[in-house]
């Protein structure tokens, strides 16, 4: 698969957000205004990164039937192993911001733990062993391409939260009823992107 | 005692570790052995409903032993269209879906020899598999071709994530699949069995209609299928002019190179 | 203890109020039968990772909680993973759902009920209060998958329900609502709904 077509598709047409609904929680939590937003797609992006490739090889070399030893499927093991990684580099990562870069530290350390428990980092690492990519490099390319199109998706919703909270919206459908119409509409306006052949 | 020390972190963290392993490859050891007869029964009824067979029940076990009373030979046959070998029908062996994943590098690569099982029926009916990319994720599938090799009975195809009511068509509506039977495999053609988007022309026998909205499914499907027909191209070919009469399961079949 | 079954259903809805697990819930609400084992499984993960975390809450060390309760929130998961896989009724569903059973991990609810409820609790209570939530996140998965599978299929649980003479009529599946936005939309109706009703609930 070409790296560019993978690229764009992960971004567009693969979203995170509108086409697998991964990591809505946080999305919706953190999505008031831009700055946070901003800060936490940073965050994912980042985590997603690390932590595909490295799952890649660990399902390649460890998990996969065969892979380790002749004849032994380890392939029960993966959501554990998987989430065990997205932890412990989470945890990693958080030390090691903390203490060699304090100002990035201070704005974006909060995000960190939800990190851990965000479905996109988890389901990219799923998702990426259902895809099964040919090699590493398509995988960090696709980790890529799926954090930026989450970075997007909460940075274009917090924008507009931003603005709604001005607006004048049903008692009832205020705060989190409007934010979910707000993402369906956005969703359809994404999909657009699905007939587009790469 | 002090929960916050070191080492009772690392030596509760090690135990908890170990005894959720154990746990896991507990249950995993002892229910295995059910998944698997799962997987083996679903792939049978997708093969048996691409044949154009019928009724062949609802537990793993009819199926299975439908399957086995209505088989004639598997032949597994490579990239030059010999044959390399069989399953045993008695046993009810198949390729799963997985070993058609791992086929499907072979078939993609040209360097590299592949081995794709061809299901022959008592009917007269061959079933050859598929393996491709859809939108989402692999799609797969079986299509099955009267005893002259050529014209298409029918086909079944199955997917891991494509949309449901889109491109998960190509499994849950009939007519789609209908679409295939009477259809002739031409190998002449760069493309011997298609899927075309906006209407088959008229006289194209080698063709069907996409599914509207589900462009990219389709494109793969249509992938999938003319990657591995041509790859099967030589063992048709082989296999082609041979007289009807399929060989009984326990008799080794000659291979049919000196005709045509 | 009877309000401590009633409020994740009502009150605190993890979906509705507390906005929580939407991850993985929207994407199996297409079909009944798979939101139904959805709703199952989870109800099951939520119950059984809520009583053992209460059960060890007093031994766990705090610097590796997060790890620990994620360990037994996967554990839980996979085994109820390995068993749809092993009955012959629930195999197919388990193939519908694909990597979403195993998302239920990070499902926010399984976290955040024993980290909110679980570790300060009895383990009975907590147990209550899992299997409650997992119940009140797959009401709701149940309404949605309810009003997708009969506008955009026609059918309920599989089985045609909008009969023929209406097609015949002139009565098309709607397309629309098969597709994912179309359940974030009906999420916003139905929390419209609860909170006109329930009017405690609304947002200044």
């Amino acid at each position: 698969m070409e790296y560019l077509s993978l690229f764009v598709k992960s971004i567009f047409v693969d979203n995170m957000i509108f086409a697998y609904f991964l990591g809505m929680c946080s999305y919706l939590a953190v999505s008031k205004n831009v700055k946070t937003a901003n800060g936490l797609g940073i965050a994912v992006i980042g985590v997603l990164l690390i932590t595909l490739p490295i799952n890649y090889l660990l399902n390649k070399y460890v998990l996969a039937p065969n892979a380790l030893i002749e004849g032994v499927d380890l392939s029960f093991l993966s959501f554990i192993i998987f989430i065990a990684v997205i932890a412990a580099i989470v945890q990693l990562v958080e030390m090691i911001v903390e203490k060699f870069l304090p100002s990035l530290y201070s704005s974006l350390g909060i995000f960190l733990p939800l990190i851990a428990v965000n479905c996109a980092i988890l389901g990219g690492s799923l998702f990426m062993q259902q895809k099964e990519f040919a090699n590493v490099g398509e995988s960090a390319v696709y980790a890529l391409g799926s954090g930026i199109g989450w970075y997007l998706a909460i940075v274009c919703l917090a924008a507009i939260r931003e603005k709604l909270s001005y607006s004048n919206v049903p008692a009832p459908l205020k705060g989190i009823g409007i934010t979910f119409i707000t993402v369906g509409l956005m969703g359809m306006a994404f999909m657009i992107f699905m007939g587009i052949s790469l | 005692m002090n929960t916050n020390s070191n080492v009772y972190t690392v030596i509760y963290t090690t135990i908890v570790v170990v005894l959720v392993a154990a746990i896991l490859a507990f249950v995993s050891q002892k229910l295995g052995p059910m998944q698997a007869a799962n997987q083996k029964a679903e792939t049978i009824s997708q093969i048996l409903t691409a044949a154009q067979f019928e009724d062949f029940g609802n537990s793993n076990a009819e199926k299975i032993e439908f399957y086995k009373n209505n088989i004639s030979e598997v032949v597994l046959v490579n990239t030059e269209g010999q044959q390399v070998g069989n399953l045993d029908c008695a046993d009810a062996q198949i390729y799963s879906t997985s070993e058609l994943k791992a086929q499907n590098y072979n078939v993609k690569d040209e360097s590299k020899d592949f081995t794709i099982p061809m299901y022959k029926f008592n009917n007269g009916i061959t079933v050859v598999p598929i393996y491709g990319a859809g939108l989402w994720g692999p799609i797969w599938g079986y299509i099955a071709v009267e005893s002259d090799l050529s014209t298409v009975a029918g086909a079944y195809f199955d997917h891991e994530s494509e949309t449901p009511g889109l491109g998960g068509k190509i499994k849950d509506d009939p007519s789609f699949r209908a679409q295939f039977a009477g259809k002739k495999i031409d190998f002449s053609d760069a493309a011997p069995l298609s899927i075309i988007k906006g209407g088959v022309p008229a006289g194209k026998e080698n063709a069907v209609d996409a599914i509207t909205g589900a462009t990219m499914t389709s494109k793969g499907l249509s992938a999938a299928i003319v990657s591995w027909l041509s790859a099967l191209k030589p063992a048709f070919e082989a296999a082609a002019p041979a007289p009807v009469e399929v060989a009984a399961c326990e008799e080794e079949v000659e291979l049919n190179e000196t005709e045509e | 203890m009877k309000e401590t079954f009633l409020t994740p259903l009502m009150k605190g809805n993890p979906i509705t109020v507390l906005i929580l697990g939407i991850c993985s819930s929207l994407a199996v609400t297409v079909e009944l039968k798979g939101a139904l084992v959805m709703a199952l499984s989870v109800t099951i993960v939520t119950g059984l990772s809520s009583l053992v975390c209460s059960l060890i809450r007093n031994t766990i060390p705090n610097r590796v909680r997060i790890i620990i309760q994620l360990v037994v929130v996967s554990l839980m998961v996979i085994l109820v993973d390995q068993f749809l896989k092993a009955f012959e009724a629930t195999y197919p569903i388990d193939k519908a759902l694909s990597v979403y059973i195993g998302l239920i991990i990070t499902n926010c609810i399984v976290m955040g009920r024993i980290e909110a409820y679980a570790l300060g609790n009895k383990p009975i209570p907590s147990l209550i209060d899992g299997l409650a939530s997992g119940m009140g996140y797959g009401a709701i998965l149940i309404i949605v998958a309810f009003v997708r599978e009969l506008l955009g299929s026609g059918t309920l649980f599989g089985l045609r329900v909008i009969p023929e003479a209406f097609y015949n009529a002139g009565y098309v599946n709607n397309g629309l609502v098969i597709l994912p936005p179309f359940a974030l939309i009906l999420l916003g109706c139905i929390i419209w709904v609860h909170r006109s009703i329930d009017k405690d609930l609304q947002e200044k």
